[in-house]
């Protein structure tokens, strides 16, 4: 989960498949259990845009990269964590 | 481990064309930058001398490295697409080196700040603003996770471009370098 393209497509799949029936404002629980390596560009591409219509939390987010990047996003992206 | 990486790397930068460098370091397009850098993941795994965590974080610092050389070149290099990427690990201390032909920091930069007087001006704006040469899209973030991505884990990025180089660990040093092609980053743990 490190590049902008393969962000974009992740969350172009998530729009079609999984996201379009959930209502706006409704929460969001993005759980990152067994991910390896996050970087800002593939969350700014996925996590930001979902929080700009949903409540967005997180569970298993005890990987460095991903509290860097959650950390990355919040001064950066304006993403409220 | 020497230096040869980083000499090979600062070589194909260095010339008016490129030197010629390994099939092995050369990655023409993103896939094959992905690919080597999922190698690269499982390569430092393999090492117990090497924290896993600092693993994953180094493949991040030189993902974000690599993937914004296709970024912001996608469709304008100038004589040469794609990066140099390789890595070494050697009792439990690693060197990733990577580098592009391609517009560089300050170019890339001017594009949105035109005030921007030199590369090493440019230097410091990319590694401390929230500024994206992809403007307007909402970007620039990536230098900056990678700066607290080296502090956090205690590691040295050496980022040149044009005529400017910046020395990261605890902090960010700006000066003069010789001139080059694009941008060359060293890492080291």
């Amino acid at each position: 989960m490190v590049s902008r393209p393969s962000g974009r497509e992740a969350y172009l799949a998530m729009s079609a498949y999984i996201t379009r029936d959930i209502k706006e404002n409704e929460e969001i629980i993005i759980d990152f259990e067994g991910v390896k390596v996050l970087t800002p560009s593939w969350a700014d591409e996925v996590i930001t845009k979902l929080a700009q219509n949903h409540t967005v939390k997180f569970e298993h987010a005890e990987n460095p990269t991903v509290k860097a990047t959650l950390k990355t996003l919040s001064e950066y992206s304006g993403l409220k964590l | 481990m020497d230096n040869n990486l980083k000499d090979t790397a600062y070589n194909w930068v260095k010339g008016e064309m490129p030197a010629e460098i390994g099939e092995q370091y050369y990655c023409g397009t993103r896939d094959v930058f992905q690919a080597r850098l999922d190698t690269m993941v499982n390569f430092l795994l393999g090492d117990p001398q090497i924290a896993e965590n600092d693993v994953y974080v180094l493949s991040a610092v030189a993902g974000e490295i690599g993937n914004n050389s296709f970024d912001h070149n996608l469709g304008s290099w100038p004589d040469m697409p794609g990066i140099f990427f390789g890595y070494e690990a050697e009792s439990g201390k690693v060197i990733i080196v990577l580098a592009d032909r391609g517009q560089g920091v300050l170019k890339t930069l001017k594009r949105v700040r035109m005030e921007l007087k030199n590369d090493e001006e440019a230097l410091l704006t990319a590694f401390t603003e929230k500024l994206s040469g992809r403007a307007p899209e909402s970007r620039g973030n990536g230098l900056k996770f990678v700066k607290e991505g080296v502090k956090a884990m205690n590691a040295r990025l050496v980022f040149m471009s044009g005529k400017a180089s910046a020395r990261l660990n605890e902090g960010i040093e700006i000066s003069r370098s010789d001139e080059i092609k694009g941008c060359l980053a060293v890492i080291k743990n």
